[in-house]
């Protein structure tokens, strides 16, 4: 950010800096707005700002000093930015309007290029910041909190639709419909951001190719994460965690090809990766750990890859609704795993089938789950490893790993 | 006791098999081809089965994806219901519907359509979106 002020300081010095506030000739961001030429700055000082919405077409940064508030009273979408290069840091957003047919923001940017948001905080706004049709931007470290009750009176918090080449890093979001949503996104990067809570998905994913998210924190969402009709995302050191209910996953992957998974942390979900359509993925050194299910994998998917993950303490590892697996599973630690290691290899000598009977039947017959853990099941489980008989034959991995791995020093 | 549960039963067994459309539960119900949580009030759609089982969508596309897969041939279904988007919430049927398929229209799966009843004027939406107005048949036939 101070580079970015510095290089328009230096690159044109002939740029002013015009100042708002209550003791200030100019007291109204919108006369400021009037006043200001190309790559001018507006410093607004500290108050609340209720000036309905505040459309802007020039390329000028604003920069708030001591967080002023600009209210949107209920009624007003706040900015609405129409031009590349403009800076919007350090300004908080209170109680934009909502509406059921347009889409209010906080901030909402059309068709533009080169645009920054950064630290500011968003109160009960209905959208956040909301691009469309824009590229090369950056949106980072700002903090985002809603606390609507029903999912009709609340937005996405960053909501990006047709834009590419963005990063988003280090927000919070927080209370939102969908915390980070992407629709036709592409080649952007989703970084150390923190969704929490949101009613729907803490981030939400779809027809967007080529995009990367790392080291996100996906907490307590309502259904978890969606990366749907996509290819060529990279996933890499997430947290999905403590996303439960009976349609949550930690993850849910639908039409999904060509992507990577790894280093993620999958802990406590009601299933931590759900699987459909979706092809060619490779799983890699991911932990699952107290799920629900670690992964529902439908047989509607092939050639994936599962290596080097560990599975501890799920209820059921894997699951699937078919006979017939194409997928490949080598190399995973499965806590559940009873075999020996005659030649002191680290690797087991015997296969481990990670689906167990019990766990197709309650996926055919979910009141079957009534019998969990009763001795019935566990004779049927026993009778079913010496002779396979609904589950995949072929579904087993051939060098389960004796320890678990340890990702540890990966996730600090 | 014996008569509460014999009841319960009856109950169960009565309301499974009524062939009734059922209201959309958004923010719990989740579409059954996409397996996304219903959250637009302006969208969405059920079929309901001859035998009373209801298939809940987010969008019209992908209600006419699961149509098109055959696992519910058109026999055996009661109902097409899709909600107005005039009247968020409400279901309307899809049959005789009319639809505006416009850039303009953001619907969860982007099928860029909204569902009118048969009665409304459309001139004014039509104005402002610059779109397209379909039957269910011309819908039908451009999804797959």
């Amino acid at each position: 950010m101070l580079f970015f002020l510095l290089s328009f300081l230096i690159t044109d010095l002939a740029a002013r800096t015009i100042k708002v506030g209550a003791k200030e000739n100019v007291r109204e961001i919108k006369e400021a707005i009037g006043l200001a030429k190309t790559n001018d700055t507006i410093q607004v000082g500290p108050g609340t700002y209720r000036e309905g919405n505040i459309i802007l077409e020039k390329a000028i940064v604003l920069i708030g000093i001591g967080f002023p508030v600009l209210d949107g009273e209920d009624k007003y979408e706040i900015f609405t930015i129409h031009a590349n290069q403009v800076g919007i840091h350090g300004f908080q957003f209170i109680n934009t309007g909502i509406a059921s047919i347009n889409d209010l923001a906080a901030i909402k940017v059309l068709d533009s290029k080169g645009l920054w948001i950064t630290d500011n905080k968003f109160k009960n706004t209905f959208f956040g910041i909301y691009f469309a049709n824009s590229s090369q931007s950056w949106i980072e470290n700002n903090e985002l909190e809603s606390d609507a009750e029903a999912e009709h009176q609340i937005g996405n918090g960053i909501h990006l639709w047709k834009c590419e080449h963005i990063t988003i890093h280090n927000n919070r979001v927080k209370g939102h419909r969908d915390g980070i949503y992407f629709e036709f996104v592409t080649n952007s990067l989703i970084t150390n951001n923190y969704s929490e809570g949101n009613m729907r998905y803490g981030l939400h994913f779809m027809f967007s190719h080529n995009d990367e998210y790392r080291n996100n924190t996906f907490i307590n969402n309502g259904a978890g994460v969606a990366v749907m009709y996509t290819k060529g995302v990279k996933m890499i050191d997430n947290i999905f965690k403590h996303n439960w209910g009976s349609s949550a996953y930690g993850l849910l992957l639908k039409d999904i090809r060509d992507s990577f998974v790894s280093g993620n942390r999958f802990d406590q979900n009601s299933v931590g990766i759900f699987m459909e359509g979706s092809s060619r993925i490779e799983f890699k050194e991911n932990t699952f750990t107290a799920n629900g299910y670690a992964v529902k994998l439908q047989a509607s998917c092939d050639d994936n890859t599962f290596v080097r993950n560990n599975f501890q303490a799920n209820t059921f590892d894997l699951v699937t609704n078919g006979s017939l697996v194409l997928n490949k599973i080598v190399s995973n630690y499965w806590d559940k795993y009873e075999g020996y290691d005659l030649n002191h290899d680290a690797v087991g000598d015997v296969p481990y089938r990670p689906v167990s009977m019990y766990g197709m039947l309650v996926e055919r017959m979910p009141t079957a789950v009534l019998l969990w853990r009763s001795f019935l099941v566990f004779l049927m489980d026993r009778a079913e490893k010496a002779m396979p008989v609904i589950t995949p034959e072929n579904l087993k991995d051939d060098s389960p790993s004796m320890k678990p791995y340890d990702f540890i020093q990966k996730h600090k | 006791m014996k008569t509460f549960f014999s009841l319960l039963l009856i109950t169960a067994f009565l309301t499974s098999c009524s062939v009734k459309p059922e209201p959309l539960n958004y923010g719990k119900d989740f579409c059954h081809s996409c397996k996304m949580t219903l959250m637009d009030h302006k969208f969405g759609s059920e079929i309901v089965t001859k035998k009373g089982k209801v298939y809940k969508f987010d969008d019209v596309n992908c209600m006419i994806g699961f149509c098109k897969s055959g696992s519910e041939p058109e026999d055996n279904v009661a109902h097409y219901l899709i909600v107005d988007f005039s009247r968020p919430g409400e279901l309307i049927d899809a049959k005789t519907a009319r639809y505006i398929r416009s850039d303009a229209v953001r619907s969860p799966m982007a099928s860029q359509v909204a569902a009118f009843s048969p009665t409304e004027n459309l001139d004014s939406r039509m104005k402002e979106w610059n779109g397209q107005v379909m039957t269910w048949d011309e819908l039908f036939n451009q999804f797959q």
